[in-house]
């Protein structure tokens, strides 16, 4: 009886870690960057479109004309966008759907979309945004006044 | 005949008079205020409707002590401390939505049961006088607190993100943002009905809490508490192990209340890091006595009546009283003052009575020994 009771406390205890786990996973967000900006590398050079419309979950979450930045908050590693590009003035748009799996370990992450979509290698298109240092003052901590009644409930 | 049930009758509703009249004042103050604040039934019924899915589940947690005989959890605020912790360190690990909320919730557990089981352990070493021990307590454990999110984070626990932490390199921020999971659950299942935006989800789960009270008070564990909550000597020679019961209702109290920390946060949209907490207990102690229970008996309806009469009056105040007054500070003073009041009162009601049943117990017994005497 003793046995059993501890065999159901480890199973609820493990099931328990494995969602947690799960939620880890599932849940870890990204802010892709998409950038449609020239790009050089030493093999070679990649010009910006006239203008590029991303979709992400059948919404529109960036217009971006030649040098432009958009952003997107995503959830998980899976990420497909659609790309509606038009690479010069008048001319027609052409429709592209594009699957990634963003790396976990990154928060923010830079797409350079001409890159991407001239089929250049994965460390050429994808980067890591990192976040220009600000200097801030430092923040007056305000410990709570335990006689005050909060006022929003 | 008649005459004896009319009397029992009048005695009847003076003790509903008697055990609603702080539901039934609460009654009277919103019917006043309704009208002067000049608010739309309809803005009424959404704010009423989204703080019932906010406050509920937090309320919920206090039902389960109040069954052991211990009176009303202020030590609740420890659990608010531990879903805060949960919050904090899904915000710095970006785990965003619904999975950060689950995750918050799970990391949660293994300080709500550490710091549940201290103060169920404290409070048997303080029988009778829980209430104000739980209370002192809270904020003995708001110092552990303030030392590990002020001074350990950032330096012995790993936070990465400049965002939380302060610019000085260890400790958290005052507000920490939950954007990423603002109101995730509650627009979870999307529903409007003439207006009034239904937060579905955190309904649905607020009901399973239900579920699971009433279920609870069936269980043998749930029995064992009611029988220790009406006396605890008698619990004990029927072989009841009181101590463990009663620390384990505490210890179920503070997961819940970590739980519903995170449900309240998430609606909120951010966390104010040092203060969220302090007086949750309080307010949600209030809450509950406004919706008719008492130190000793609190059921699932009164959550909700407490709920709506305690929020329509933190809502109608202000404005009510900019009204009367003209400003609106009034209001703020009145609400406020109002909150700590009803808690005044319920408690001296509870003395009250309890020395009412004393004195009453002694006349009855009193009166059989004469009878005895005189045979």
């Amino acid at each position: 009886m003793k046995l059993k009771r501890l065999l159901v406390r480890l199973i609820a205890i493990l099931a328990v870690v494995a969602l947690a786990a799960v939620m880890f996973v599932i849940g870890r967000g990204h802010t892709v960057y998409f950038d449609n900006k020239a790009l050089e590398t030493d093999d070679a050079s990649y010009e910006p479109f006239y203008q590029v419309q991303v979709f992400v979950d059948d919404e529109s979450v960036a217009k971006l004309g030649a040098g432009d930045r958009g952003m997107v908050s995503v959830m998980g590693q899976d990420f497909s966008m659609i790309l509606h590009i038009t690479p010069e003035k008048d001319a027609k748009k052409v429709g592209s759907a594009v699957k990634l799996t963003l790396p976990y370990a990154m928060d923010g992450i830079i797409l350079n979309i001409p890159a991407l979509l001239n089929g250049a290698p994965e460390e050429v298109y994808q980067s890591e945004f990192i976040p220009a240092p600000v200097e801030e003052e430092d923040e007056e901590v305000i410990l709570s006044d335990e006689f005050e009644m909060p006022l929003e409930g | 005949m008649s005459k004896n049930s009319t009397v029992r009758k009048r005695g009847s509703l003076a003790a509903f008079l008697r055990h609603s009249s702080v539901p039934i004042m609460f009654i009277i103050i919103c019917a006043i205020c309704i009208p002067l604040s000049g608010l739309s039934p309809s803005y009424l019924v959404n704010e009423i409707v989204t703080r019932m899915g906010r406050n509920s589940f937090l309320i919920i947690s206090l039902l389960i002590p109040i069954m052991a005989g211990m009176g009303l959890n202020f030590g609740m605020t420890l659990g608010a401390m531990a879903g805060e912790i949960g919050l904090i360190l899904v915000s710095d690990w970006q785990i965003i939505g619904i999975p950060g909320m689950v995750l918050a919730m799970i990391l949660s557990i293994p300080f709500s049961i550490l710091l549940g089981l201290f103060c169920g352990k404290m409070l048997n070493k303080a029988r009778g006088r829980e209430m104000i021990a739980s209370y002192i307590m809270s904020f003995f454990i708001n110092g552990v607190y303030q030392l590990v999110v002020l001074y350990l984070m950032g330096s012995v626990i790993p936070i990465k993100h400049s965002s939380i932490k302060l610019p000085r390199g260890y400790g958290i921020r005052n507000t920490v943002s939950l954007l990423s999971m603002r109101q995730k659950l509650d627009n979870l299942i999307p529903l409007t009905i003439k207006g009034v935006k239904i937060p579905v989800a955190t309904f649905l789960v607020v009901l399973v809490l239900c579920l699971f009270i009433v279920w609870f008070r069936r269980t043998k564990l749930g029995q064992d508490m009611r029988a220790v909550g009406q006396d605890m000597e008698v619990a004990r020679d029927s072989g009841i192990n009181v101590d463990r019961t009663r620390i384990i209702s505490i210890v179920i109290s503070t997961i819940l209340a970590g739980f519903g920390m995170v449900i309240y946060l998430q609606n909120m949209g951010n966390i104010a890091t040092y203060s969220s907490h302090s007086q949750i207990g309080m307010f949600c102690i209030a809450t509950l006595l406004v919706g008719g229970a008492s130190v000793d008996k609190a059921s699932i309806g009164n959550v909700f009546l407490g709920v709506i009469l305690f929020h329509l009056m933190f809502i109608v105040a202000p404005r009510a009283g900019a009204a009367i007054t003209g400003d609106s500070m009034i209001g703020e003073y009145f609400r406020v003052f109002v909150s700590y009041a009803v808690i005044t009162l319920a408690l001296i009601m509870y003395e009250t009575n309890k020395r009412k049943t004393k004195i009453l117990e002694g006349e009855r017994l009193k009166l059989e020994q004469m009878e005895e005497e005189a045979k």
